[in-house]
């Protein structure tokens, strides 16, 4: 018992200082914080252009078709902006030439000009492609209703679309009710990057500086042994990723109406994937001697994990091969669990995998960490 | 000036012994460039998106459900997406494994109403997890509703005939009957085939920029586009890495045996700056070599690009100069440098493109050396010498370098 006080005592020490240190809050908190509006309003961007996608329109027609056919255009999450001519400053636009009405009334075809800026979101212009492509078959189904008249009275009296086949989207029975935000999505991403990265930074160079210093050799004229030292190393780092993570959540449910599924599970995941990363910052601290190669190695890593393991982009839009790549990261299984339990409403039994995986990657960098650690040089 | 260049040359000697930290700064924005352009370059193959998992849970099993699960076997469309064919509850189970985007459920008496030209709905349940495909998805089932509405309308009467055909026993079904309303229906067949061959209304897409020129990006260029922002970025780590002796000499006791020499404080500053410069462009020099070998990154005219090279690594010199001077011990430079460089990078566009940016975060954006450079190797590209980049770089680093000079002075002397 008193072996895991004394334990707990310098593991305590540990995050006392770092938490003493005038850049943490920076690290830990306001920086994440920057990471978590940037990307979740970038997200949100996302989510906005499932409301309204914008379409810019040149009409030049000198009929009425045009006009008959921006009425076929418009509907739900298309906005659509007239313009007389091609504008300097558009996301996506159609024009109409000057004899669409004519060539349709010949029965001619025509291949309308259809632009979409490079830069623009793909999402939106994917919406208003298919939706032109809506209006071409409907306009195009009226004509054949239409028969063989004269086609330059058609607008005079016509049998009108109906849409018969509907369709209806909603999310699965027992998941979210209503459309994520893109905070929830950011925040789960952000505290995962930033728990390796710090974790692996403050946790790796302190341990360097501890041993350079001679501070791990004098603590074994304590009644602490090198295994007790090195269990209270660990313990410590694990205190700090959760510390941190604990910051981010409460930050997230206070600002950003983070939503994160049962909590106690969230808190599980985030503690598995800490020990993992607490452990990978002692075997680093352990390796290393300079104070810049940890902060490189520290860098790379946490940003190729969390490149691969989706906590950037989602992984949806990932080719396969890299997706496969992604199961090294912990990160992966680590956004895959906060998935679960976001989105699906997911309990410990589908998160078991996902914890079992990280567990067996914290027992594998443990052993490392344990087998490297050095308390002299 | 001797005494100079061999603090100068003694530095960078230092520096060559003990390379492994540098060399992972140089790797970083290589892998960082690499992973973001596997992902987000463009594809050989037409789609720019892996093909989109998608389960179909048929409830209908007659013909039009049947005609749904076909058109996804169009070559097109096999290419966009992936169908399953499953039932809801399975279709839960991947959905929540991860392994599909979209669930398509077809209900009942589907083709018996569409017979009736009664209005049907298909249920398209979205993966919440994903962001983007399941909207493809849906998007996809609504132009397909169009279609369908619409060949159902135009063969309203033939619809019901079918309907009836279906429903009578064959043997009290009168097959004469069917020849007047067989040449009804080619008639319709013809007078669609009439807008539908060619189609009477296509679109004709292409992708631009803001002036309307017209753009097709390979991965190279989004290799090249991506590298500069990187670069810089880790230059920036570099070269603080490297000034930080300023302070690490001081700590250490150095400085004050070097000032014991006849070397003069003017000459040791000169020798940090001239070594920072000095390592800001090698690394740089690197990391385009790297670049163009295995990205295939180009760069422009070379000369142009060791002139914005040279701006860039002096700024960054004389600004980590002055903060050196600043900035009381190593800690505090560890605890200011590395969230002074990171604001830079994702202010300055290094993270993400600018323009992705919100507008606040662009202004921001032009007060870093990192936006100069990126705009900077833009212009280089596009076969320009980029004057004001350089001139804003190598201006400010002066006043920098000017600010610096005896702020370093007072600190080494006392």
């Amino acid at each position: 018992m008193r072996k895991i006080q004394r334990i707990l005592h310098v593991a305590w020490n540990d995050l006392r200082i770092m938490v003493g240190d005038k850049a943490f809050f920076f690290w830990t908190l306001a920086f994440p914080v920057v990471f978590i509006i940037l990307f979740g309003l970038l997200f949100k961007a996302g989510d906005s252009a499932a409301q309204e996608a914008e379409l810019t329109v040149v009409n030049l027609d000198r009929g009425r078709w045009g006009t008959y056919f921006v009425e076929k255009i418009e509907s739900p999450g298309i906005k659509i902006i007239m313009s007389d001519a091609e504008p300097a400053e558009y996301n996506r636009l159609i024009i109409l030439p000057a004899d669409f009405s004519a060539r349709i009334e010949a029965g001619r075809d025509q291949a309308l000009s259809f632009k979409k800026r490079s830069d623009a979101s793909t999402k939106a212009a994917a919406r208003v492609e298919t939706r032109l492509y809506q209006a071409i078959a409907r306009v195009i189904s009226e004509l054949v209703l239409y028969g063989g008249g004269d086609l330059a009275k058609f607008l005079d009296g016509h049998p009108e679309f109906r849409d018969l086949v509907q369709v209806k989207s909603r999310f699965p029975a027992n998941t979210v009710t209503v459309v994520p935000s893109g905070f929830d999505h950011a925040i789960p991403g952000t505290t995962v990057q930033f728990i390796m990265m710090m974790v692996m930074i403050y946790g790796g160079i302190t341990v360097m500086e501890d041993r350079k210093k001679g501070v791990l050799e004098r603590m074994l004229y304590s009644p602490l042994s090198t295994g007790d030292v090195f269990r209270a190393k660990l313990l410590g780092r694990w205190m700090m990723g959760m510390t941190q993570a604990l910051m981010l959540i409460i930050v997230g449910k206070i600002f950003f109406k983070l939503n994160l599924g049962s909590m106690p599970l969230s808190l599980l995941v985030t503690g598995v994937f800490a020990v993992a990363m607490a452990s990978l910052s002692v075997f680093i601290g352990s390796l290393c001697a300079k104070e810049d190669m940890i902060i490189g190695l520290a860098v790379l890593l946490a940003n190729i994990f969390a490149g691969l393991g989706g906590c950037w982009w989602p992984n949806e839009i990932v080719p396969r091969a890299v997706r496969r790549a992604a199961m090294i990261s912990p990160a992966y299984w680590a956004m895959e669990a906060f998935h679960k339990l976001t989105f699906f409403r997911g309990g410990f039994s589908d998160i078991l995998p996902h914890l079992g995986i990280l567990l067996a990657v914290s027992v594998l960098l443990t052993a490392l960490a344990g087998k490297y650690f050095k308390v002299r040089d | 000036m001797r005494r100079m260049f061999l603090v100068l040359e003694n530095d960078l000697r230092r520096r060559l012994k003990a390379p492994l930290a540098i060399v992972i700064f140089i790797a970083i924005p290589l892998a960082m460039t690499g992973l973001i352009g596997v992902i987000f370059g463009p594809r050989a193959e037409e789609s720019r998106l892996p093909p989109i998992p998608v389960l179909l849970v048929d409830h209908d099993k007659s013909i039009a459900s049947k005609l749904i699960l076909s058109s996804f076997d169009v070559d097109q469309m096999k290419k966009m997406f992936q169908v399953t064919v499953t039932d809801e509850a399975e279709g839960h189970r991947r959905m929540e494994a991860g392994k599909a985007s979209a669930m398509v459920v077809i209900p009942e008496r589907f083709t018996l109403d569409l017979l009736e030209t009664k209005p049907v709905t298909f249920q398209v349940v979205k993966n919440p997890a994903e962001q983007f495909l399941p909207d493809v998805v849906e998007e996809f089932m609504r132009t397909m509703g169009v279609i369908l509405s619409a060949v159902i309308q135009a063969f309203e009467d033939e619809v019901r005939g079918l309907r009836f055909m279906i429903e009578t026993p064959l043997e009290s079904f009168s097959w004469e009957t069917l020849g007047p309303e067989l040449g009804k229906a080619q008639k319709k067949m013809i007078a669609a085939s009439k807008y539908l061959d060619p189609l009477l209304i296509r679109l004709k897409e292409e992708e631009t920029k803001a002036t309307g020129a017209k753009t097709r990006i390979s991965r190279a260029d989004l290799f090249s586009m991506i590298l500069p922002g990187m670069a810089v970025m880790f230059l920036l780590f570099i070269v603080q890495t490297v000034m930080r002796d300023i302070i690490s000499d001081r700590e250490d006791g150095k400085l004050r045996r070097m000032m014991t020499t006849p070397l003069r404080p003017m000459e040791l500053i000169a020798a940090r700056l001239l070594s920072g410069w000095v390592t800001g462009m090698a690394v740089l020099l690197i990391m385009a070599a790297a670049g163009t070998l295995i990205f295939h990154v180009t760069w422009g005219p070379f000369g142009y690009f060791l002139w914005l090279s040279a701006a860039a690594s002096f700024w960054t010199a004389a600004f980590f100069a002055l903060f050196h001077a600043l900035v009381r011990n190593r800690n505090q430079a560890g605890a200011f440098s590395a969230p002074i460089i990171l604001a830079f990078s994702i202010f300055g566009g290094s993270m993400m493109n600018p323009e992705a940016m919100p507008q606040a975060f662009r202004a921001v954006g032009i007060l870093t050396p990192n936006r100069w450079f990126i705009d900077g190797a833009a212009f280089i590209r596009d076969g320009g010498f980029p004057l004001i980049p350089i001139l804003i770089l190598a201006g400010s680093g002066i006043v920098l370098a000017a600010l610096a000079v005896p702020a370093l002075s007072r600190r080494i002397m006392v």
